[in-house]
């Protein structure tokens, strides 16, 4: 049997998913009723859990809707204002919001594509083969992990500095490429991988590469959706470094503007919570679209209950 | 074995990274900036600031330029607060920083005793102004032998800002308050008539305590260097805060916007604070617009010093700085000069320290926030009163130390002497200081 | 690049096909690979070679300088070796010892309790009969997309003792409002409450997506042995997610005992030091007081203490690091 005969054979219904349909639906309905009893209450939790991650984002939409002087005292409003407009404006204003949102995206999708490769490979490596200086390299992941990132700001720093590398972007992306987590990520999800797969497809002839680009990724696809999650997240969030690096405004991402809003004696709160806002968008949308992956993996088969 | 020439060229990049870090050295450029005033002024320099600050030397770069041709002023906002990473990082590093940077006077100690190469001696610019400069603020921002690292900006002259409309249904007049003794009997009065506490402090944070020992003319460390956080002066500051709280007149908020908060919700009579407080109330508390008023800080004695400072920033040009004499130039053109100064004040509310400038006519005009009182001419008066106090290398973690013993005094009514006996004997084993007596 | 690891990729294979004869039935469950063998090294070492040169590149010399700092103690801009009296320094600082206990404190609650929450919402949002999935997704993970600036604003704004959001709803069952971030003990309440909201989704998705790759056999084949939910939750789901759930509960322990974004914007390791974290105190020590040896000392500690947890965990859940 030839590893992508193994692969289709794999019964669709056993995929799950939105579209995957329950199987033997006769039992399914007879129980139904049961069930309905069964499951209120997980809606009841989903929706309080759903309720309290989403509270501090309303607060947000009403403190970018309202003017700074207004989300001082008490009570504190309860609804969004009006001044939606006005704060967009000033935010553009003030810190050239598109710009850095450009800025901020074009680092973030070259430092994912980049270091997501890197992490897969690595983790793919580590995990499935034996060879040496593997110890030496996963002990190294995992003390970049442990030594907190305050201690090698200046030694990374002054690399840059003589590579005359401050205030470009590639001092922001490329010292951490090789994201310690990253890699550690997909060490463990490579750990459980079927390694029937992979023999199959050796049997098939086919070289390391091979088997990796054609069977090994798409089996990891909902472990690798997450990777990519993670690892935009933490470059368009990352705050310290790209703000030790960047020195013209133009060039800021977005946390290191929404920075400068906070000023001595003033902090213009409802300019930044709209930055945030806005800046969270993107984040989102790169959710929505890359956990539909998460229910497309090939073996990947939901619980039926 | 194979694997291992596989391996070599990792090795090799990281033997190469290796040496490129020894190769570069730590710490400090080589050789010692020294100004020359007279010097010819040409090329471009990059200034890091923040805020209206920003703006400000944004405006005074323009001019500059104007004045001399053939130069360029870039600033750069880097943002408040975390630009200290960012100046910290550089000046370890010994590379990275611009041509000015911003430094507040609380922070200035730290930078000027840490890194004794780190900024240059501004004394051949502005030396021969040093009898201009709020005295506070001149020693603050200069070394051990008195070499001036940050120039003086904009000062942070403490006043009593209050509530006239509580004071009135209080029936108190705020002139007849000189000392702390009488605000506290008053804040007793208005907490029975108004329900109003009198302050609303960040405990947390020290609760304003070094700003009433500074008023005292003391500060942590004395001038050898010996740690006085449990001096009687500093026992009385903490026994007044303490004193406060039991009696319900402390209102304890957090953070700043905890403070601002509390300002707009009108919790407490008074906010003793800097001359910098103003642009907070006008901008984010337009509505309380004719219900405060300030007058000076009570004192402790009958007859004592009636201000202390709070905040305040200056202007400092790096060791690494590309260009130091035309850094130097800007500093001394927008900050020892009195017509500058003035438009700082007027344009972005940054209250100069440079005391010529305190005789403008502006600062006598009466404010329409403040109900018509001219409230600068006020803390233009206490700029030069401000006493001076020393700072050592440990200020920062002693700060940290005397935080905590405020919050077991004030919140958990530890007794203030043991405590800061307590503080004293902590930051003598942290820093190997001897306690003065 | 390419060239050479597909020739080795190659014989490689062979060399695989020849010695494994024990995979067994092929409809068995996925075991643990073994390493490939001998033959197999020279691909390994190429996946991860981008990996390890950029670390090589960009870490070894931060790590080894941060390593060699500490054996120096700056004061006034003079370096001075001074040995190993950084470490001995760590063991007679009282503040030490209370940002380790803090962080302690927080470890044992806060990580079972997040990867706790995690495990259970990840479950039940890989339910296939869930409605809304997509929905309930987004809205859980939310909290992890939060840049830290606002983060701080809201979580300072609901917490506020006077009219906070939080303390208005325990108002409403007839509690006193509480002082969240002015009482030592609150204060970590609130501090772990906070890290809770952010991290769970986080995790969630990572559960989730290593939820996705149990291969569906299993639970049909526990299902026909008569296998109940929970059994099933226990016997199959757990151990499959094993790998999954010692990256979650290694890194949110490394995350505990890194702790400083929430400490820092909240409370600043106040009232009291009561939520100084070892790495809110080494900031404080390197970057306030520039006592960058020192710092460097309180990292490496941090590195051993994290590193000895960790193999405990990877010992607990029965995995060689």
């Amino acid at each position: 049997m030839t590893a992508t005969s193994a692969l289709s054979s794999v019964d669709p219904a056993r995929r799950g998913g939105p579209d995957g349909r329950e199987p033997r639906e006769a039992l399914a309905r007879r129980t139904a009723f049961a069930r309905g009893i069964l499951r209120a209450p997980v809606y009841l939790l989903l929706a309080v859990a759903s309720v309290l991650s989403v509270l501090p984002f309303l607060w947000m939409v009403i403190a970018s809707t309202h003017q700074t002087s207004e989300l001082f005292g008490t009570p504190l409003p309860v609804l969004p204002g009006g001044e939606l407009w006005v704060n967009l404006a000033r935010l553009q204003e003030s810190v050239n919001f598109s710009q850095v949102m450009l800025n901020s995206l074009a680092i973030a999708v070259i430092y994912t594509v980049f270091s997501s490769i890197v992490s897969v490979m690595a983790g793919y490596g580590l995990a499935t083969y034996r060879f040496r200086g593997r110890g030496v390299l996963l002990g190294v992941v995992l003390v970049t992990m442990m030594i907190p990132m305050q201690v090698l700001l200046v030694p990374l720093f002054q690399m840059m500095a003589s590579a005359g590398w401050i205030d470009s972007y590639q001092a922001v992306i490329l010292p951490f490429l090789a994201n310690a987590f990253g890699i550690f990520l997909m060490r463990q999800a490579f750990l459980d991988f079927p390694l029937t797969l992979i023999e199959a497809a050796r049997i098939d002839g086919a070289g390391e590469l091979r088997t990796f680009y054609r069977i090994v990724l798409p089996v990891a696809r909902p472990q690798i959706a997450a990777l990519v999650i993670y690892t935009f997240i933490s470059q368009w969030n990352s705050f310290i470094w790209p703000l030790l690096m960047l020195n013209t405004e133009d060039k800021y991402t977005v946390p290191v503007a929404l920075n400068t809003m906070i000023g001595m004696s003033r902090v213009d709160y409802s300019g930044l919570m709209l930055g945030s806002l806005l800046a969270t968008l993107p984040l989102m949308l790169l959710f929505l679209v890359f956990q539909k992956q998460f229910v497309s993996g090939l073996l990947g088969g939901a619980v039926k209950g | 074995m194979r694997s291992r020439t596989l391996l070599a060229p990792v090795v090799a990049l990281a033997g190469a990274a290796l040496l490129a870090g020894c190769a570069m050295g730590g710490g400090q450029p080589a050789g010692e900036v020294v100004l020359d005033p007279d010097a010819k002024l040409e090329g471009e320099i990059t200034v890091w600031s923040w805020d209206v600050a920003a703006t400000a030397l944004d405006r005074l770069g323009d001019e500059f330029e104007a004045a001399h041709p053939g130069t360029t002023v870039n600033v750069v906002d880097v943002g408040y607060d975390n630009a200290y990473d960012k100046l910290s990082v550089g000046l370890q590093a010994g590379s990275g920083l611009p041509d000015v940077v911003t430094i507040e006077t609380d922070r200035a100690p730290g930078y000027i005793n840490e890194f004794p190469a780190g900024l240059v001696d501004l004394d051949p610019v502005l030396g021969d102004d040093e009898a201009d400069f709020d005295p506070f603020k001149w020693q603050a921002q200069s070394d051990a032998d008195g070499a001036l690292k940050v120039a003086p900006w904009d000062s942070g002259t403490v006043g009593l800002f209050y509530r006239t409309d509580y004071f009135e249904e209080a029936g108190i007049d705020p002139a007849s308050i000189a000392t702390w003794d009488d605000l506290v009997a008053a804040g007793e009065v208005i907490k029975a008539k108004t329900g109003h506490t009198l302050l609303s402090l960040d405990v947390a944070t020290g609760g304003g305590f070094q700003m009433l020992l500074q008023q005292q003319g003391q500060g942590l460390f004395d001038e050898n260097g010996d740690i006085t956080v449990n001096s009687p002066e500093a026992v009385e500051a903490l026994t007044l805060l303490q004193t406060l709280n039991e009696k319900g007149l402390l209102k304890n908020v957090k953070g700043w916007d905890g403070r601002v908060t509390s300002a707009k919700d009108g919790d407490s009579a008074v906010t003793p604070e800097a001359v910098w407080w103003i642009g907070t109330l006008l901008g984010d508390a337009p509505e309380l617009s004719g219900t405060y008023g300030v007058t000076e800080l009570p004192a402790f004695e009958e007859g004592g010093v009636r201000t202390s400072n709070s905040g305040g920033s200056g202007l400092s040009v790096p060791a690494q700085a590309k260009n130091p004499q035309l850094a130097a130039a800007f500093v001394a053109f927008a900050l020892a000069d009195a017509d500058n100064q003035v438009s700082m004040m007027q344009n972005e509310g940054l209250f100069p320290s440079y005391l010529p400038a305190l005789q403008a006519d502006y600062f006598a005009e009466p404010q329409e926030y403040f109900g018509g009182q001219p409230v600068y001419e006020l803390f233009a008066e206490q700029t030069a009163n401000i006493p001076a106090i020393t700072f050592t290398t440990d200020n920062a973690e002693a700060s940290d130390i005397v935080a905590n013993a405020v919050v077991a005094a004030v919140l958990n009514g530890a007794d203030p002497q043991q405590t800061l006996d307590d503080a004293a004997q902590q930051i003598a084993t942290a820093t190997d200081r001897e306690i003065a007596e | 690049m390419t060239a050479p690891t597909f020739a080795t990729g190659e014989r490689g294979a062979e060399g695989a096909t020849a010695r494994r004869g024990r995979a067994g039935r092929p409809d068995a469950p996925p075991r643990r690979p073994r390493a490939l063998g001998r033959r197999l090294q020279r691909p390994g070492a190429w996946f991860a070679l981008p990996a390890a040169a950029l670390l090589a590149l960009f870490f070894a010399y931060p790590l080894v300088t941060s390593l060699w700092q500490s054996f120096f103690a700056t004061s006034g801009g003079v370096s001075t070796w001074v040995g190993l009296e950084q470490y001995a320094r760590l063991f007679e600082d009282p503040l030490i010892g209370k940002s380790l206990v803090n962080a302690g404190i927080i470890l044992v609650v806060q990580v079972p309790l997040m990867i706790g929450l995690a495990l259970g919402l990840a479950y039940l949002l890989n339910q296939s009969w869930l409605r809304f999935r997509s929905g309930f997704r987004l809205l859980t993970f939310l909290p992890a997309v939060t840049t830290l600036v606002a983060y701080a604003v809201v979580f300072r704004v609901m917490l506020s003792t006077d009219g906070g959001a939080v303390n208005q709803v325990l108002g409403l069952f007839g509690a006193q409002p509480i002082d969240w971030l002015n009482n030592e003990w609150w204060a970590r309440v609130a501090v772990i409450a906070a890290i809770t909201w952010r991290w769970t989704g986080y995790n969630m998705v990572i559960i989730l997506a290593g939820l996705q790759s149990i291969p569906g056999e299993l639970y049909e084949a526990a299902r026909i042995d008569g296998a109940g939910r929970w059994q099933i939750f226990t016997r199959i789901v757990i151990p499959q997610l094993r790998p999954v759930l010692i990256f979650t509960t290694v890194t949110s322990t490394i995350g505990a005992l890194q702790l400083f974004d929430e400490n820092y914007i909240l409370t600043e390791g106040g009232p009291n030091d009561a939520t100084l974290t070892p790495v809110l105190y080494l900031y404080k020590v390197g970057f306030r007081q520039f006592d960058f040896g020192y710092a460097s000392a309180i990292a490496w500690l941090l590195v051993v203490l994290t590193a000895v947890i960790a193999f405990i965990q990877f010992r607990l859940m029965r995995e060689k690091p």
